[in-house]
């Protein structure tokens, strides 16, 4: 056989494996789940009906569904900003080249490797009222015991300073790697020009590190619009309501009620939803790209 | 100026302090026996630190089998780690490198599902799960890991920087193509296949969402899932929790102490080529 | 070489390895699935030997914990592996008879002679009904009632003329007792010994609802009546028993039950099935008294555990579990013995019950056991009014606006289709 014909045919068999997976477990439920999500789909009913749109539409009446949602753009507004802003201190402080750069580096990373029920189980104890060591601090000096989980209020920023505290590593990294790659000389520059810390800051780095803190803060909205884990684990979505999420109002549809077309319903308006501000905030980092004349 | 960087020090060493103080706490809280459970001031060591915890773990068998789980979580990181690195590395190189129709166009497909929320597929999944016949079974639990978009993405992007002189002349040397992949584009691609298999491996080990609905019995649940049951059943046994939370630990930050370098380079990579 | 080993091996161990218990099918094996941990396993397992003794037929009985049993149990009636037989609680069977899952048992029960269909008491038979056929036989109904602490009592004074505890029977001898029960014995300011606390606040809630003529869900199944003025009323009537009598501790943080096993707590309202945890406890000296009046009608939660067969079993099969399921009960005395209550007349009026004291005391109020509501959105509806009654009672928000809220959301619930 010819050159070009041993190349298609390796070609096939080599990406078919691949894909013939990539179909059944991404492509097809993709679709089946939209499927799925226009049918009054029960895992005990024997018939299924078409139904068109009304999931959707009993969605939009759906009191706890907006709840879900509010609750999830809360969370997204306590850990995306505040968790960038951490990362990007802390890969600041690693790019002074400081002693001990290496350990230090380790240490901010070590929380991302945690799986998500470890990490909820440590802070289940920390944020205990009765017996955790925050309160007992807190306490110590003379402050108040708050009910860090079982209060409405506090549940929910409670779950966003446990999450910054468990991914912030990961941003770290890259904006350690973008801030590495930002030529020493430009701000030699802006020195010579009598430009302070702050505006070396705002005219040097910030702007050159405008891809990595698309990327990053791209990846934080899609990440925090699917926190699960979290209330699932340490607050099952209360104290009324407080820390139900759409991924948890989801999950609980599906497996608890066994509604499965309105879940899927659920599923489809978040990823929808997440879509939408993944153009928007695309437009808004990168838009002004051109701004920055190099 | 030397004020200044004694401080950044020391604001570097607290923030240090303040992530690994958790982590490091669960493991010394996992000695800790039930009589120190409810002290009103809590120690930050153990007064009598003990084993027992780590021995009561073994004896849950029926409600709750550690070990079991502890197998589960091994088998299906390792086998879901190294079948995925063989599938997506022939994938990637035949994306990078070798040419066929629909090449460009299968390829942007399957980069355009990125910004799918994987919690999106997880009903339907659940339910072509269920068709198959693969509930509470390792397939299950491994099986749709494998359809991950990264590693293929990663090593294509990684195959594409690999000359192609090399390529070149082992094909007129009479090399097949496979020969090629597996003589020239693995050992040269080593290091991101490294980084992506211990990615994977981190990745499967602490996954939560799949094992959550892909098994019900308790003899196959992988460790996240079968902790969180735990904690749900032993609320006030802090010591006993720990333990079980430091079995699930510490071998994913063994591997992070012994492969940093790998996971710093991974992690760079995504972001700066995303 | 390398790369081809190690995914191979992977799926060696895959296929080997981990396969799912997906029990065979032995011919003849009845499979029966319940969720009866602890001591009524035991007693259920017993029963279950003697059946075999008796009757011949295997019985293959698999516990599965209530907390993961209708997740189990849905997914076998959907997917296969659903057992012979299995129990299904009476306020989660509309769920599953609202789909047909359930095979109806009214023609078993019509053909077997030998069995006295009217000796089950008509209402909780009628509560294992939905769309008008039989779905299950109810094995046991578990009622709540009122169990009460005798020596403290006695210690009280509140006796009759022999100096016998004498439980209340109205709302102001409840309130009457409580007060003098309640009692601070060292001088803090804040009661070591409550005359009542309230255990699991749905079911409290719901026997003092239905005392005042309310209820969740309107007659029909159809609408919501949560925030109805005699539902107002009664749960208002729960949060002033810890506000304004201060009879009863805040439920936040309070182990109720432990503080009755402890002899901290005077009077509590529980299910039937509490009697072998109070009876563990040693030196507790208890009674059991059927619930106050705190309202207009006699009335009180109760729950039942009903023997239900899938809709696919074959026709053999299903003959041999109904024999299965009868000799259940006709023997639940036995079951009863383990802190259940019979719903067979016969046996209620048997001289071996006479003499389970708390069961037969219970027992009176069987007439008028109230059940959740029969709609299979029950489950759904649930939180809400558990937020609800957590809220008034914990004082977060008054009684009618609690039950406003939970009003708005249920009726979202019930306005689907």
């Amino acid at each position: 056989m010819n050159q070009r014909t041993e190349e298609r045919l390796t070609a096939y068999l080599f990406v078919a494996p691949y894909l013939l997976l990539f179909a059944a477990f991404l492509a097809v439920p993709v679709v089946y789940g939209f499927y799925i999500s226009l049918h009054d789909w029960h895992v005990l009913g024997r018939a299924r009906p078409f139904v068109g749109f009304a999931n959707y539409s009993a969605l939009l009446r759906d009191d706890l569904f907006h709840t879900a949602l509010l609750n999830t753009a809360y969370f997204a507004l306590l850990t995306v900003l505040p968790g960038n802003a951490a990362s990007l201190l802390l890969a600041l402080g690693l790019n002074a080249r400081v002693k001990g750069e290496t350990l230090f580096k380790t240490l901010y990373y070590l929380p991302v490797v945690l799986s998500v029920a470890v990490t909820a189980i440590i802070w289940r104890w920390l944020y205990s009222t009765e017996f955790g060591i925050i309160n007992h601090y807190l306490s110590a000096l003379g402050g108040p015991r708050p009910a860090w989980l079982n209060s409405p209020a506090l549940a929910m920023p409670s779950l966003a300073v446990m999450s910054i505290w468990w991914g912030a590593g990961g941003n770290m990294l890259i904006y350690l790697a973008g801030l590495r790659g930002i030529p020493d000389e430009y701000y030699e520059a802006a020195r010579m020009d009598g430009a302070g810390t702050w505006a070396r800051f705002r005219h040097v780095t910030l702007p050159l590190l405008r891809p990595a803190l698309l990327f990053c803060l791209v990846m934080s909205l899609i990440g925090s619009s699917q926190v699960f884990g979290q209330s699932y684990i340490l607050t099952g979505g209360g104290p009324h309501y407080s820390t139900l999420t759409v991924v948890l109002y989801m999950y609980q549809t599906g497996f608890s009620l066994y509604r499965m077309g309105y879940a899927c319903a659920v599923a489809y308006v978040l990823f929808a939803l997440v879509l939408g501000l993944t153009v928007v905030q695309y437009r808004l980092v990168a838009g002004r790209r051109e701004d920055f004349a190099a | 100026m030397r004020a200044g960087r004694i401080v950044l020090h020391l604001a570097m060493a607290a923030a240090a302090a303040l992530f690994v103080a958790p982590v490091v706490w669960m493991v010394v809280m996992s000695f800790l026996p039930e009589s120190e459970i409810f002290q009103p001031v809590p120690h930050w060591w153990p007064q009598h630190p003990t084993w027992s915890n780590y021995l009561e773990l073994l004896k849950r068998a029926e409600e709750a089998p550690v070990e079991r789980w502890f197998l589960n979580s091994a088998v299906v990181a390792a086998a879901g780690t190294s079948s995925y690195l063989l599938l997506s590395s022939m994938a990637a190189y035949a994306f990078a490198r070798l040419s066929f129709p629909g090449r460009d166009m299968l390829f942007f497909i399957v980069l355009a599902t990125l910004v799918i929320p994987g919690q999106v597929t997880i009903i339907p999944v659940f339910l072509i799960l269920q068709k198959l016949g693969w509930f509470n079974t390792y397939w299950a639990l491994v099986v749709p890991g494998l359809s991950g978009v990264f590693g293929v993405f990663l090593l294509r992007q990684f195959f594409l920087t690999i000359p192609r002189e090399l390529e070149e002349a082992a094909v007129m040397d009479g090399c097949s193509r496979a020969a090629i992949y597996r003589r020239i584009i693995l050992p040269l691609g080593k290091p991101a296949i490294a980084t992506l298999g211990i990615f994977s491996f981190l990745g499967a080990w602490n996954d939560f969402m799949l094992p959550l609905i892909a098994v019900n019995e308790n003899e196959m649940r992988t460790l996240p899932v079968g902790l969180m049951i735990f904690l749900g059943r032993y609320t006030m046994q802090y010591g006993l929790v720990m333990a079980a939370a430091a079995v699930t630990t510490i071998p994913v930050i063994a591997m992070f102490l012994i492969f940093q370098r790998h996971i710093v380079r991974g992690v760079v990579l995504t972001g700066l080529k995303g | 070489m390398s790369p081809f080993f190690a995914p191979l091996a992977a799926a060696l161990i895959l296929a080997a390895g981990g396969c799912s218990r997906r029990t065979t099918d032995e011919a003849g094996v009845l499979r029966f699935w319940n969720g009866f941990t602890g001591p009524d396993g035991a007693t259920m397992e017993r029963i279950v030997k003697r059946f075999e003794h008796d009757s011949g037929l295997r019985v293959k009985m698999q516990i599965i914990p209530w907390a993961t049993y209708y997740d189990k149990l849905t997914l076998s009636l959907a997917y296969g592996g659903a057992p012979d037989v299995f129990i299904c609680h009476a306020n989660r069977l509309a769920e599953f008879a609202r789909y047909g899952v359930m095979r109806p048992i009214d023609d078993l029960i019509v053909s077997d002679r030998t069995f006295p269909a009217d000796d089950l008491m008509p209402n909780i038979r009628d509560a294992a009904r939905y769309g008008g056929v039989q779905c299950g036989l109810p094995l046991d109904c578990h009622p709540q009632g009122l169990y009460y602490n005798t020596r403290l009592f006695r210690e009280a004074g509140i006796t009759d003329a022999r100096g016998e505890a004498t439980p209340p029977r109205t709302l102001s001898e409840f309130l009457q007792a409580a007060r003098r029960l309640t009692r601070d014995k060292d001088g803090d300011g804040r009661p070591d010994q409550w005359g009542f606390a309230f255990t699991w606040l749905r079911t409290n809630w719901i026997t003092f609802i239905s005392q005042f003529g309310g209820s969740v869900l309107t007659p029909d199944l159809v609408r919501s009546r949560i925030n109805c003025a005699e539902n107002a009323e009664a749960t208002r009537l729960m949060a002033d028993l810890i506000t304004r009598y201060r009879i009863a501790p805040r439920p936040e943080g309070f182990d109720s039950w432990m503080g009755f096993r402890q002899g901290r707590v005077a009077m509590a309202l529980e299910g039937i099935y509490m009697l072998s945890s109070l009876e563990e406890q040693k030196g507790l000296a208890y009674a059991g008294a059927p619930a106050p009046l705190f309202g207009r009608r006699q009335a009180v939660w109760g729950g039942s555990h009903v023997l239900c067969m899938p809709r696919t079993i074959g026709a053999a099969r299903a003959r041999r579990a109904w024999r299965f399921m009868r000799y259940l009960s006709d023997n639940s005395l036995d079951w009863a013995a383990g802190g259940q209550m019979p719903v067979r007349k016969s046996l209620l009026r048997a001289a071996r019950f006479r003499t389970m004291r708390v069961q037969r005391e219970f027992a009176r109020q069987l007439p008028y056991v109230v059940f959740e509501p029969a709609s299979h959105k029950s489950t759904e509806i649930m939180p809400f009014y558990d937020a609800a009654i957590e809220s008034s009672l914990l004082g977060l928000q008054t009684p009618q606006a609690a039950l406003d809220e939970a009003h708005r959301r249920i009726s979202q619930v019930m306005a689907r289709r």
